[in-house]
């Protein structure tokens, strides 16, 4: 065989094989930038600053990630309900959208270990003599549908009967509204938004009635469920982010106080 | 680039939950249009008469049930009554949203309907001997109803349409609000999307034939 056929050779399996061993990582790194679907209703987690520009934890965390990348960051708003047709339609490479990472949904999406973890609180409005999540028994209450305090607040609400309701919202927006119209008498949302809301003052007497005796929920950033090289890289950018301090960090700056345990004891993940 | 895998058996096991809804979006599409079309005959009388007391209400309706979105005027049911210290359940607003909207469009199909009519029929009707009353009766509405009643049996598919906009004032019991919820849960978002499609498609359909089967019974020559 001869030099020119080898070379040749080596050139077609260059060719062939290129493109096909691409993967989501490779696709981000050589478009140079990182398309990261945020929901902007979520404070702290994400929302807008008095110039529409689009602040908050979430937002901080893309662009550490695109930093630890190479790349620009940019941030695709994303409401909660569409996350996986962003994802899918390939309109956003990752969610850094606090996702729970329920087993149901990882059937259809992929998880990075956790990168966040909520507490919930009853949140109410003056006057409704709701002091405890106890006492919220037999009333109308609401969330934002499908989320993992909505889940469990609308079972423990059936456990009890006593008359009360649930009612799911499109968005964390319209829950508060609600709220504060008196269509219901109280929410469960994570301890960060129920701050950030009472602390606004854009909605007029609300008040935080206790906390919701839930297991934390542990959100995690997605992706497509086949996109291993980028669930990896993924899972070791958020261990560095703890590891180097900067998690606590951009606690401090959007929430406030200790960052919460992101593992479990005596599992991995 | 749709980088999808279909889990078509995961949205078959929602399909007991989805059928649920798809009734009771039936039903709020049914009942909206039981009380719009008895809406609609008074507004079209109202906008017939002389007195402006009746002329500029009933005019003012249709007005804004046909020239604003059907979602406005069920999140101002829900929202804009709200802050008004008037609150209506997502499934009162939903239908009192979706019946202000047939109200004004069915108003002027029967307007309409009602004009189509030359005036000199019920006056050969009179110089055969027939009152007023016998005259409307006879002449008038069988006429009236052929005109109007295609035109009706398409704002009721269309009432079947709008009633999707609930999920919007937090309505978690109609197809598109069970739907969304399980959405949420499993996000199978795709499959589940298609089937609520399907499901839309069929109701719509269903009523449609049914329509096209009362109308040939009712109105043959």
């Amino acid at each position: 065989m001869n030099s020119k056929i080898i070379a040749s050779g080596l050139i077609a399996a260059a060719v062939l094989v290129g493109p096909a061993t691409a993967d989501k990582l490779d696709d981000i790194i050589a478009s140079g930038t990182l398309r990261c679907a945020v929901v902007l209703d979520f404070p702290p987690m994400g929302s807008r600053d008095e110039n529409n520009e689009p602040i908050g934890f979430d937002v901080d965390y893309c662009n550490d990630l695109a930093k630890a990348l190479g790349v620009e960051a940019e941030i695709v708003e994303t409401p909660f309900p569409d996350r996986i047709p962003a994802l899918v339609s390939g309109r956003a490479d990752v969610g850094v959208a606090s996702t729970s990472d329920t087993l149901e949904r990882a059937k259809t999406v992929g998880f990075t270990i956790p990168y966040f973890a909520f507490t919930n609180v009853v949140l109410t409005r003056d006057g409704t003599e709701i002091d405890s999540y106890e006492s919220l028994k037999g009333k109308t209450v609401g969330s934002v549908a499908g989320t993992y305090e909505a889940i469990a607040l609308e079972e423990d609400i059936n456990k009890w009967g006593e008359g009360g309701s649930f009612r799911p919202y499109q968005s964390q927006a319209d829950v508060f509204l609600a709220l504060s119209q008196g269509q219901i008498e109280a929410t469960v949302v994570t301890s960060t938004v129920a701050s950030s809301i009472v602390e606004s003052g854009k909605y007029e007497g609300l008040t935080i009635g206790g906390d919701a005796p839930y297991i934390p929920d542990y959100v995690s950033l997605i992706t497509l469920r086949n996109e291993y090289g980028l669930l990896n890289y993924l899972d070791l950018f958020v261990n560095q982010q703890v590891r180097s301090g900067r998690y606590q960090e951009l606690y401090e700056k959007w929430v406030g106080g200790e960052a919460p345990d992101l593992t479990i004891n005596k599992v991995y993940r | 680039m749709f980088d999808y895998t279909f889990q078509w058996r995961q949205a078959y096991r929602a399909l007991p939950q989805m059928l649920d809804g798809a009734l009771v979006t039936l039903q709020i599409a049914v009942l909206s249009m039981v009380i719009g079309v008895t809406i609609a005959v008074i507004l079209a009388v109202a906008r017939n008469s002389h007195s402006r007391w009746l002329y500029w209400p009933a005019t003012a309706w249709v007005e804004v049930a046909r020239n604003t979105p059907a979602l406005f005027q069920i999140y101002m049911a829900h929202f804009g009554l709200g802050s008004f210290g008037i609150y209506l359940s997502p499934y009162v607003a939903l239908l009192a949203g979706i019946t202000f909207n047939n109200a004004g469009y069915l108003c002027e199909t029967f307007r309409g309907a009602l004009r189509a009519i030359p005036d000199t029929q019920v006056r050969a009707g009179r110089s055969l001997g027939m009152g007023q009353a016998k005259a409307f009766r006879l002449i008038v509405l069988p006429q009236m109803l052929r005109i109007a009643f295609l035109p009706t049996t398409n704002q009721m598919v269309w009432a079947i349409l709008m009633t999707s906009l609930g999920v919007t004032v937090g309505m978690s019991t109609d197809l598109t609000g069970v739907t969304q919820d399980l959405n949420s849960r499993t996000f199978r978002t795709f499959e589940l999307f298609a089937l609520a499609a399907v499901l839309y498609y069929a109701i719509a359909k269903a009523v449609m034939l049914g329509a096209r089967l009362l109308a040939w019974r009712l109105f043959r020559y």
